[in-house]
This record gives structure tokens, sequence and C-alpha cells, in this order.
């Protein structure tokens, strides 16, 4: 061995060190002193409970193994069964009477605690049954007359939407994706294999031209639109069965790319799971974590940190590739 | 207190509006200045209260034509301080990108208004209560509002000056999507194109009504906005304390009929004024200020050229 692969070991076994001294010293702490006393988490620290955001903090608190969290994670996890709505999904906000994207992130929380199989079940099953808007007859019907189209896209193709009512969008669409591809066949309710085989099809006619996706639009009036790196890497994570399509590859170098220039401490966390989850280099993300709370702690953000506690600590398994096979 | 403190009142029984062009010619100006004298001429309520910046910040933007510039919002934010108002908090709700800290990091808002902690609140993920919306033009009838949104006692709305591809142009009005919680909504808030975007425009303002506008036209957008146009010149802010005859002007700067947008020809029946002889200019002419925007297609019919 030469004195570069001696080193390697050595380097690496740091910067995990560094990248796990960053978690459990600065994001798991803040994690728990932003828990509601009703055990779950706002947005911001101090906030109104919410279902994303207890969801991300409560995976990330599992991933921890101090006592305190166990703790924290158990009464999130209350907190979650309690807001499930009688049909089975989750709203965005307690106030709320239908569902919501947060459906996918709860059931992601419970499905990995592993004693809650009943509430995963339902909330699946809901999330299976919903569909958005721009599946109506009439939906199709103008789209199949218009000859003046203002985006390129294929209306048939639909995924998930935010909440009821609305248009299938990337973000929602691969967090279902994300969510089924992980449960056991015992817990995926009856038309899972349809939706997601749609759903994939959907994600790939939403890529930008030159790789990556938005939000949700890849082409207005012809121009091509600006790939982000939240839903760029929420959708390669949705996706990595298909890690060797060109159009995945090219979403990858531009995610490598826009990684660099990264200013925000969610997409940072973000797109390092991601091109890790891919086998691409990412350069330390503890560095730029650091810079970004150093300046800004986060923006007091909940999501934010849970998502970097888990791209910091290793076996964020659910999003690594494990992979539910879709039946043809 | 802005929400649903405004009466809805008829055109025909407000008091003439006032607008204020002044020219710019950069962002190096001294901002403050030229805003510190103006803001002087409307003799604005604020002392003492809560004052909430309502910025237009979507996405990163090397072009500097998509976001209310951060140097205009710090110069209003040292104005209404030096008013006297208890606090200037910065608020904004970006439409797409979830990443705000990405968004405000990029445009360095940071160096312009200090540390963000002590002033700048995400809309998207703030503290929520439900409203019920003041007027019925879309189907929504009640929405989420965020609570630094609900708690301010004066709302000041700061777009940028582009052309939108679905609205015509996106301005004061517009702007005010942004105070929609994407936190409950998603991202996009796709709730507002399903119940109609002029519509929610109409419901969103007549419940929660900016008290001032500050349009950023210094570096505005033409074309294909409020994303993919191309930079525009117009070197100029405009502002006044009724949002809906300052689109008005804005629209008539941009060589844009206001009556044939649709938001702000419905919004002159009851949330402000956008004839001309009803607005009273203060500062620049339009004519001399007056900088043709181009148009989508779509919108060919809401330029000034086919007036005649």
């Amino acid at each position: 061995m030469n004195g570069l692969s001696d080193a390697a070991p050595v380097l690496a076994a740091r910067r995990a060190g560094l990248a796990y001294a960053f978690a459990e010293k600065v994001c798991l702490p803040f994690l728990l002193d932003s828990q509601n006393t009703d055990g779950g988490w706002g947005y911001g620290a101090g906030t109104q409970s919410r279902v994303e955001p207890t969801s991300w903090a409560v995976l990330a608190l599992l991933k921890s193994s101090t006592s305190v969290a166990t703790e924290g994670a158990r009464r999130g996890l209350d907190w979650l069964r309690g807001a499930q709505l009688p049909d089975g999904s989750w709203p965005a906000h307690v106030g709320l009477r239908e569902g919501s994207w947060a459906t996918a992130t709860a059931c992601l929380a419970l499905h990995r605690e592993g004693s809650s199989s009943e509430a995963v079940t339902r909330g699946a099953a809901r999330l299976c049954e919903s569909w958005p808007q721009e599946g109506t007859l009439w939906w199709r019907l103008r789209h199949f007359l218009s000859t003046n189209s203002v985006v390129r896209q294929n209306p048939f193709l639909r995924g998930w939407g935010w909440v009821p009512g609305t248009c299938s969008w990337v973000e929602p669409t691969a967090l279902a994706l994300v969510l089924l591809r992980n449960l056991p066949d015992a817990l995926h309710p009856a038309g899972a294999n349809r939706r997601m085989r749609m759903a994939e099809a959907m994600l790939f006619d939403r890529i930008c031209p030159g790789g990556g996706w938005n939000s949700g639009n890849p082409m207005v009036y012809g121009v091509a639109g600006v790939p982000q790196i939240g839903p760029t890497a929420w959708a390669l994570l949705a996706t990595q069965r298909h890690a060797d399509r060109a159009d995945i590859q090219r979403s990858l170098d531009w995610l490598e790319s826009a990684y660099r220039e990264c200013r925000g401490a969610a997409s940072l966390a973000l797109g390092h799971m991601c091109l890790c989850a891919y086998g691409r280099p990412a350069r330390d993300l503890e560095p730029g974590l650091d810079r970004c709370w150093s300046a800004n702690r986060f923006l007091q953000n909940v999501s934010v940190a849970a998502l970097a506690t888990l791209a910091l600590l290793p076996g964020a398994d659910f999003l690594s590739g494990r992979e539910r096979p879709v039946r043809p | 207190m802005s929400v649903a403190s405004h009466p809805l009142v008829p055109s025909f029984e407000r008091p003439a509006s006032r607008v204020a062009i002044r020219r710019v010619q950069s962002y190096d100006a001294d901002l403050a200045d030229v805003l510190w004298q103006t803001l002087r001429e409307f003799d604005l309520p604020v002392r003492g209260k809560t004052v909430l910046l309502k910025p237009n910040f979507v996405e990163s933007d090397s072009l500097g034509a998509i976001n209310t510039h951060p140097a205009v919002v710090a110069a209003a934010r040292e104005c209404f301080l030096r008013l006297g108002a208890r606090s200037v908090v910065v608020g904004e709700g970006p439409g797409t990108e979830r990443d705000t800290e990405a968004i405000v990091e990029t445009i360095r808002l940071r160096d312009h208004i200090g540390k963000l902690s002590d002033v700048f609140v995400d809309l998207n993920l703030d503290d929520v209560s439900r409203v019920a919306l003041r007027t019925r033009a879309s189907s929504l009838k009640e929405l989420y509002f965020p609570r630094t949104v609900l708690e301010a006692d004066f709302i000041v709305s700061m777009p940028k000056m582009k052309t939108h591809h679905w609205a015509g142009a996106t301005l004061s009005l517009k702007n005010m999507f942004g105070i929609v919680p994407g936190g409950c909504y998603g991202w996009p808030k796709n709730i507002l194109h399903w119940a109609g975007i002029d519509k929610a425009i109409l419901d969103i303002n007549s419940t929660v009504r900016p008290d001032f506008a500050i349009v950023d036209g210094i570096v505005g957008m033409e074309g294909n906005g409020p994303i993919q146009g191309k930079p525009k010149k117009s070197q100029v802010l405009i502002l006044g304390d009724d949002p809906v005859a300052v689109d008005a002007t804005c629209a008539r700067v941009m060589g844009l009929l206001p009556e044939r947008i649709s938001h702000l020809e419905k919004a002159g029946y009851l949330l402000g004024h956008i004839k001309a002889e009803q607005i009273h200019q203060i500062g620049e002419s339009i004519a001399s200020v007056e900088t043709p925007f181009e148009v989508l297609d779509t919108f060919r019919r809401t330029r000034r050229k086919h007036e005649a």
C-alpha cells in the first residue's frame, strides 16, 4: 500500500467523526430543545406541531441511541398517531380536514419505528386511493383539444399532489414513491404497483431538459425550466432502480455540480444523501452545514436539522436504495 | 391592523390615490435617501407599530431580475425604523423553492439587513390561523395565513416589476401570494392556481390588503416572467398607499393597460383605483419613465399600442 491508501481510512474515519460530532453536538440537541410539550415539532422551533417536521425529527432521533433521543422519538410517534385523520391520511396542519403530502412522511416515520403497521397500512391505502386533480375527464379532454399548451408535460401521467384537488408535483410524488418502495408486501395497498409505475413515468416526464427537476414544470412557453436541488434529490432517491438511465445520470451530473455551489442547509443535506445513495462523490457535508448553522442557525428550521442528521449519521437505509421491485 | 381593517369601498366613493415615481439609476444609489424623501410625503401611521416588509424572493437569480433587490429591502427597513416603527420584519414564503435559506443567502440578504434570525421570517413555515376570506371571487372561502402577517400592524408589499405568464403582470397585489403558507398548501401553492389566479389575488388582497407598496423597477423582468423572462432596466421605484393604484401606475410605466390585466381591472372596483384620473402622480411623470415591456403573445392585448 502506498501512503495515500494508508491515509484514506484514517481520513474517512476522521470525516465520519466530524459528521457524527456535528450531529450529536448541534442537530440532535436543537431537535430535542425544539420538541413541543405535546410531543410534536413545528417547522420552526417553538411553533405549532406539524406532521412533516415531526416525521423528519422522529426519523432523525431514531438514529441516535441515547435514551433522551429515544424518548423524544416515542413522544413524537405518539403525536403522529394522534394526528392521523379518520380516512387514514395526515394533514399538513392539524386544523385542515384533508390529507396531504405529509401522509408519506408520517408513514415513513411510523414504519421505521415498526409498531404501527395498522396506521401505516391505512395511510398507504389512502395515499393510493387519492388521485391528483388532472386525472379528471374534463382535464384530459381539455388537454386533448388544446392546441396551445403552455407547459410541456403529459397530463395522462399522474403522481401525487401536495394537497387534494391539485396537480401532480415532483416532491410529493417522490415522497410517496420512497414510502411505497420501503413497505413490505403485507403493507402494500391494492393498486400500489400501478400507482408506482405511473408515478415513475410522471417523474421521468417532468425532468428538465438539461437534467434535474424543479417543482414540476420542465418547460413553460418553450423555455427550459431550471432545476432545483430539493426536488432533484427526492426524485432521484425515488427512482434509484433506474440508475442506468441516461437522464438519471444527467440529473446526477447536474446535482453534483449544483451541490458544490449550494448555500442552503436543506439542499446540502438532501444533495449529500442523494449523491451518497448513488455512490457519487460529494464533498464533506459538515463544513457546509457548520457555515449555515453559524450564519443562520438553519433559520430555526426543524426539518433542516432533522434532514442534516439523517445525512450526517450512517444508515438512512430507507433512502439508500433498498428496493421493493415493482411488479410488471 | 392590516387584516380585514380596510373597508371594501367602491371605487367611486374613494378619494383619489397618490403614487410616487422616483427615478433611480442603479442599486448603488442612495436608496434609503430616495425612499426617505418619498415616504415622508405620505405621513404613514407606523410610529410604535410592527411593520412587515413582504418582498418577492423566488429563487436564485444570477441576472438580478427575479427577486426584489435586497438593497431596496434594506433601505425600506431603515426608513420605517426612522419613521418610528417599533419593529420592521422581512417576511416571505417562496412559491416553488423550499430551501428559503438558499435563496436569501444567494441574493446576499444577510449582507444588507444583518443577522437573518433577528429580522427574517419564512412565511411558509410560520404558525398559522384560519381566516375567512372577505370576498368570494374564487371558490376558496378561507385560507390559513401566517401569524407574522396577521399580527403585523402595517404591511408593505415590495414586489419586483415583472411580467407574468399567467397573470399578465406580477406587482404588489400578486406578490401577496407569498403570504399563503407552503407549509399548509405545498410548493407551489397550487390551490391558488386551481381557484383561478386572478380571483385568488382578489380574495387574498381583500382580506390582507397591503397598507403600502414599494415596487422595485430599477431592474425588472419582461417577456416570459416571473422567472424565465429577460431583465429590463426601468430605473424606477414606484410607491404609494393604494397598492391597486401603484400596480396600475407600474403597468402604465411598463407600457401596459391596467384595465386589460384581469386582476387589476377587478381590483379597481373594490380595492383601489386604476383610472389615471383618480391617481395623483408624485415625482416623475409616467411618460418620462415609460419603458415598454415585452409580453407573451397571450397578453399582447394588454399593451398600450393596442389602445386605439
